[in-house]
């Protein structure tokens, strides 16, 4: 079943564009990556989502509801995060979580400390006061707290430090065990990577691809830095499969995908004096995937 | 916060009339001195200050006098009230955390509307109150209460007419960043309007502002609304309203 159905969604700021004929599906029980540059139409797509903003044309369906139309309704089930994270300042953090939780049918109040517990944050203290980072952690907690059946991220992980962020991923990790659908979108492709199972990718308002991680990285790309001891010519290495290939003196570093003897039979006919190959982490591959597609 | 902003923009009020009540016993006593400096003044500066269809030597009128400004306050508030409560959200950045709740804009609206409304309404029965037992005490019984009462109901509506100006902005502008010089503008500019209206007289110009819909000094002449003035009042408070919710409910929030 889908959790999320987008299809030929456009938003355009006056003549600015906003997005372009979005259309992506997310399955129920998955955590699904939504990645591109800043700009690209993450945060325009999502806030569509949550009727925030309005589509110019093209609709989006959740849980089989229209986003719009029923959104009061559907918005019961979903958390969401902001990408930029704003409360009324004069609030502690407790009170503004109360007030998140009293929203909702579903919520269950003593979640907040024990959110809090994990998400290590003072509940007593002013908002006003708060780093932009614990700001982060309030935001976290009020998506959470009603146990949402889908839960929206904006760039989540900004701000917060590497253990928190740790701390942050099993969270979500563990709401997704217990059922909740996730869509997360992010600019850094290896925070992606490690949660999501399938990724949307987009760019300049378009999207250019859904992709399954576990394909991407069976894609069979291997990322290749070989030193020679001697000089060979640039284009040694470019043969049929090779891609970003950059040479540096005697430095050779290239993606590579095709049969991989016929890359050690060249690197046989040579002396080197250091070889590493290793996977290419996803942004090698998009950064590929990119400029393919520009 | 907003309470608190209630109270003291009522104190406000009341400690303008009490003042200029303060004065009146003292300024009684040498009325016809006081009117003759002011029958040095052109009369179309004393028409636009309304003090020609003011009698200034009876009581009632001398509180006319004073709840134009009385009037004034209280309309900058009600305004800046409306567009302040309207606009929080663009305003706070709040907007992705109230509005992604499983709420409807309808209901934010109408949350946000009785709100002000609710403190408006305590406002006047205050004001209401208070000038009641200031004229007690300094008109000894000499005026109408039954025209003291109109005059005083005409606060909220006039309120009302800038309540509905207010959020009808506030659903239209993008973004406002800050309240006060919005509503001190409109107030003032339908204000001009009225002192334009009742120097040169034109029965037009009546029609678009609310303080000619109730001109104190007409309504202490006639012991009356003017009718028609009262329909044009509620029909534009409730049609601003009506594209306020319109609005409101297909409004982009700006995102941050």
């Amino acid at each position: 079943m889908n959790v999320i159905e987008i299809n030929q969604l456009s938003k355009y700021y006056g003549k600015a564009r906003g997005i372009i004929d979005v259309s992506f599906d997310v399955q129920e029980g998955e955590i699904f990556g939504f990645i591109g540059p800043n700009g690209a139409g993450k945060s325009t797509t999502i806030r569509v989502l949550l009727a925030l903003i309005y589509p110019s044309s093209g609709s989006a369906r959740i849980f089989g509801q229209d986003c719009i139309k029923d959104g009061p309704e559907i918005r019961n089930y979903i958390g969401y995060l902001p990408a930029e994270v704003y409360y009324y300042d004069h609030m502690r953090v407790i009170d503004l979580l109360r007030y998140s939780a009293s929203f909702y049918r579903k919520a269950d109040k003593n979640r907040i400390y024990r959110l809090a517990e994990i998400m290590d944050l003072d509940l007593n203290r002013k908002i006003d006061d708060l780093s932009y980072g614990n700001k982060k952690k309030v935001g976290i907690i009020q998506g959470l707290i009603h146990q949402p059946r889908l839960i929206i991220l904006d760039e989540p992980t900004s701000g917060l430090d590497p253990l928190i962020q740790q701390e942050f991923f099993n969270l979500i990790r563990e709401e997704n065990q217990n059922g909740a659908t996730v869509l997360f979108s992010s600019h850094v492709l290896s925070e992606v990577q490690k949660l999501c199972s399938r990724v949307a990718i987009i760019k300049e308002g378009r999207i250019i691809g859904v992709e399954d991680i576990k394909a991407l990285h069976n894609n069979n790309y291997k990322k290749f830095k070989i030193q020679l001891a001697e000089t060979v010519s640039s284009d040694y290495f470019n043969i049929e499969g090779v891609a970003d290939l950059t040479v540096d003196e005697n430095n050779h570093t290239f993606l590579f995908k095709g049969d991989i003897n016929q890359m050690i039979a060249k690197i046989h006919d040579h002396r080197i004096s250091n070889l590493i190959v290793e996977e290419p982490a996803l942004e090698e591959i998009f950064m590929h995937y990119y400029e393919r597609e520009a | 916060m907003s309470v608190l902003s209630m109270i003291y923009w009522t104190a406000a009020i009341i400690l303008l009339l009490l003042m200029f009540m303060l004065m009146y016993p003292a300024l009684s006593q040498d009325i016809s001195v006081f009117e003759s400096i002011l029958n040095n003044f052109p009369l179309e500066l004393r028409q636009a200050l309304g003090l020609t269809t003011l009698n200034l030597s009876q009581i009632l009128g001398y509180y006319g006098f004073v709840f134009i400004y009385v009037l004034l306050i209280g309309s900058i508030y009600a305004i800046k009230s409306a567009m302040a409560v309207l606009s929080e959200e663009p305003r706070s950045k709040t907007a992705d955390f109230l509005l992604a709740k499983p709420v409807s804009r309808t209901t934010v609206v109408t949350a946000k509307v009785l709100s002000v409304l609710t403190q408006l309404a305590v406002q006047n029965i205050i004001f209401i109150g208070v000038s009641y037992i200031i004229m007690l005490v300094y008109g000894r019984g000499q005026f109408n209460v039954a025209t003291l009462v109109l005059v005083n109901f005409s606060l909220i509506q006039v309120q009302l007419f800038f309540f509905a100006v207010g959020i009808f902005i506030a659903a239209v502008m993008k973004k406002i960043k800050t309240v006060l010089p919005i509503a001190l503008g409109v107030v003032f500019a339908f204000y001009i309007i009225q002192m334009i209206n009742q120097s040169i007289n034109d029965p037009k110009l009546a029609y678009i502002t609310p303080f000619a819909y109730f001109d104190v000094g007409k309504i202490i002449q006639n012991e009356s609304y003017d009718m028609i003035f009262l329909g044009i009042n509620f029909s534009i408070i409730a049609i601003l309203t009506a594209l306020t919710y319109l609005l409101y409910q297909r409004k982009d929030m700006p995102s941050i």
